[in-house]
């Protein structure tokens, strides 16, 4: 049986109370092993940005468990573990908008989250170049984000996401400002990742086409999440 | 990694601007602590300098400097005989505008007695003391003369035989030193048509008295004529183990004079003449430093508001507080410490270009740093709120 990374169990976000009550999600089981690639599929307000932040510990479930490599880091009594150290040195981001920081190189850009968990001078150096040449990027390593191209940038943001060997990457709509070629390379990208590095990948996004390949694929409507067949 | 530096660096051109434009501001600031002073020094410069062991004005006042004081010049006999005084000299002071080099210059004239009193100039930087009892003059170097010039003053033309940087007067201008009477003779001889024109006047006045004959009112004329032998101030040597306060009390009680000590005659200055000028330079040094926090908070403000997205990426990629916390602080710090130097730099090559004087003193220089310093750690605590209370789902475009 393959390692469980991710294991959620009766998860739900409720917003507002009374008559204002959201119910953002409501009851999710999920898990997720390692290397597995998992889509999240959904029209916009279907709640999967909200699913995101909770697998997260941005955003605090209103009910549920959920388990985290081996370690319940929210139960109903609420979080069990420092949230931030936990996405620092477990939990890779790719963003819709790349969110690369401006002011730093995309080398640099890579080299944060390595200072963050303790990884410093040529150790790090090393580890960002690896990545960038992972990424084949590394071309561009001393260029600022402004001058790549939306592609690039994504690409680089990759590579950051996997700086602290994550065992989990949540990628938010990674896809959503490229166009189709270079979606499609992202995307080729992640399944490298999840298949190479056994690292498990859950991919939020709208577009059904991109998703072909991936090891499960569900559906998120109204709060909640269904299985579909791949 | 130093994120503040990256972000510097990424922005240098507006940073060097804020940094320039903070700068000068820290420049007033600087300059009105050397202007303050500098007032301090200036009004005080000349009883400093002079320092006699009692300065005796007339009773029930606090001059020469502070207010009007007019005392018979013959008075330095009593207290020369007062026990304990080894030495007391006439002294005058006032302020006048004359033509110097054909320019009008304010500056004060110093009378004193030229052989061997006290008041007169302690160091002579070129040329020599007064030597003679009329018509030399001992400038100070401010005044923009030379040794060998000669300057109309009243009626009389004046050589100048020395240069003097002791003191300047309490509004920074310098002062000339003259003999006692020639002091007294540019202050009060008038020129000969006031005296003709003064001499009818009064024997009008005599010739109306019927019980004088027109011979008689001639001969009060002269008796009748002011007294120029007025002085200011008498100062006052006093004999080695003397203590300043018992003869200052004797001077009082038997002389019907007041007497105060160098350090009480400071005082009087600090209270009077000089306090509210002072406190107005005080209350803009601390105007100035609040303006310059202020602007350096919103400087910080702006930059950390720009960052918040890339703030809200920290936070979601795992970034503790700290490190968030250390590049609002890093630049803030970076911003108020170089600017204090550019102000320090500015400063320092143009107050000497100050018409007042401007004493820049290194006390000074390290309070203003430090309270900048502490200003700046201050200025930033808005920006660190909005950091820390940035969400990082932000990121993700919630």
């Amino acid at each position: 049986m393959e390692e469980e990374i991710l294991r959620i169990d009766g998860l739900s976000k409720i917003f507002g109370a009374g008559h204002l009550e959201v119910r953002a999600l409501e009851d999710i089981n999920l898990s997720v092993s390692k290397g597995d690639l998992v889509a999240l599929l959904g029209p916009s307000g279907s709640g999967k940005t909200t699913m995101l932040l909770c697998i997260s510990l941005i955003l605090e479930p209103t009910a549920g468990k959920i388990d985290f490599d081996g370690q319940t880091i929210f139960h109903k009594d609420g979080w069990g573990v420092d949230m931030r150290r936990l996405r620092r040195e477990k939990i890779g981001f790719v963003f819709q908008s790349h969110n690369l920081i401006p002011f730093l190189t995309a080398k640099q850009n890579v080299l944060l989250p390595l200072n963050l968990i303790g990884i410093k001078g040529e150790k790090a150096e090393r580890r960002a170049r690896e990545l960038l040449e992972y990424m084949e990027i590394a071309h561009r390593a001393d260029a600022l984000p402004a001058l790549l191209s939306g592609g690039e940038q994504q690409r680089v943001a990759i590579a950051r996401a996997l700086a602290n060997n994550a065992r989990l990457v949540l990628a938010d709509e990674p896809t959503a400002s490229l166009d189709t070629a270079r979606g499609t390379k992202v995307m080729e990208i992640l399944k490298k990742i999840a298949r190479e590095n056994q690292t498990a990948v859950i991919v939020v996004t709208h577009d059904v086409r991109m998703v072909s390949g991936f090891d499960h694929v569900y559906h998120l409507k109204d709060g909640r999440l269904n299985l579909q067949e791949t | 990694m130093d994120l503040a530096f990256h972000d510097l660096k990424r922005h240098k051109a507006r940073f060097i601007a804020t940094i320039i434009g903070v700068g000068l501001l820290f420049t007033i600031v600087l300059a009105m602590n050397g202007l303050y002073r500098g007032n301090i020094a200036d009004g005080t410069a000349l009883i400093r300098s002079t320092n006699p062991d009692l300065w005796v004005v007339e009773r029930y006042r606090g001059g020469p400097f502070n207010e009007q004081s007019t005392l018979p010049e013959f008075y330095h006999y009593s207290v020369q005989a007062v026990p304990g005084v080894e030495k007391a000299s006439p002294f005058i002071y006032y302020t006048v505008e004359r033509l110097v080099d054909g320019k009008s210059r304010h500056f004060s004239i110093v009378g004193y007695d030229v052989f061997g009193g006290l008041g007169g100039p302690k160091h002579i930087v070129a040329g020599r003391a007064i030597g003679q009892a009329h018509y030399e003059m001992v400038a100070h170097v401010k005044l923009g003369v030379h040794v060998g010039d000669r300057i109309p003053l009243g009626l009389h033309t004046y050589t100048v035989v020395g240069l003097t940087n002791d003191a300047v007067d309490g509004d920074g201008d310098p002062i000339v030193y003259l003999s006692l009477h020639d002091a007294q003779e540019v202050l009060y001889q008038p020129d000969n048509e006031e005296v003709r024109n003064e001499r009818a006047r009064l024997l009008q006045t005599l010739y109306g008295q019927s019980y004088l004959s027109p011979d008689q009112a001639q001969k009060l004329l002269a008796p009748l004529q002011p007294d120029t032998h007025v002085i200011n101030a008498i100062l006052v040597k006093l004999k080695p183990g003397v203590s300043t306060a018992e003869a200052a009390g004797m001077i009082r009680k038997w002389l019907y004079l007041n007497a105060y000590s160098t350090k009480d005659e400071v005082q009087l200055l600090l209270k009077g003449r000089l306090a509210s000028i002072t406190k107005q330079l005080l209350l803009f040094r601390v105007l100035l430093l609040l303006i310059s926090v202020v602007i350096i908070a919103l400087v910080v403000y702006t930059f950390t508001m720009e960052k918040i997205r890339s703030i809200a990426v920290m936070k979601l990629i795992g970034a503790p507080d700290w490190e968030i916390i250390r590049m609002v602080l890093e630049q803030s710090l970076f911003l108020t410490i170089v600017a204090f130097l550019v102000g320090q730099f500015v400063i320092h090559i143009t107050y000497s270009k100050f018409p007042r004087t401007v004493l820049l003193l290194p006390g000074d220089d390290i309070v203003t740093f430090v309270v900048a310093l502490i200003g700046g750690v201050l200025a930033s605590i808005l920006g660190l709120w909005h950091a820390l209370k940035t969400q990082p789902a932000m990121a993700l475009g919630e």
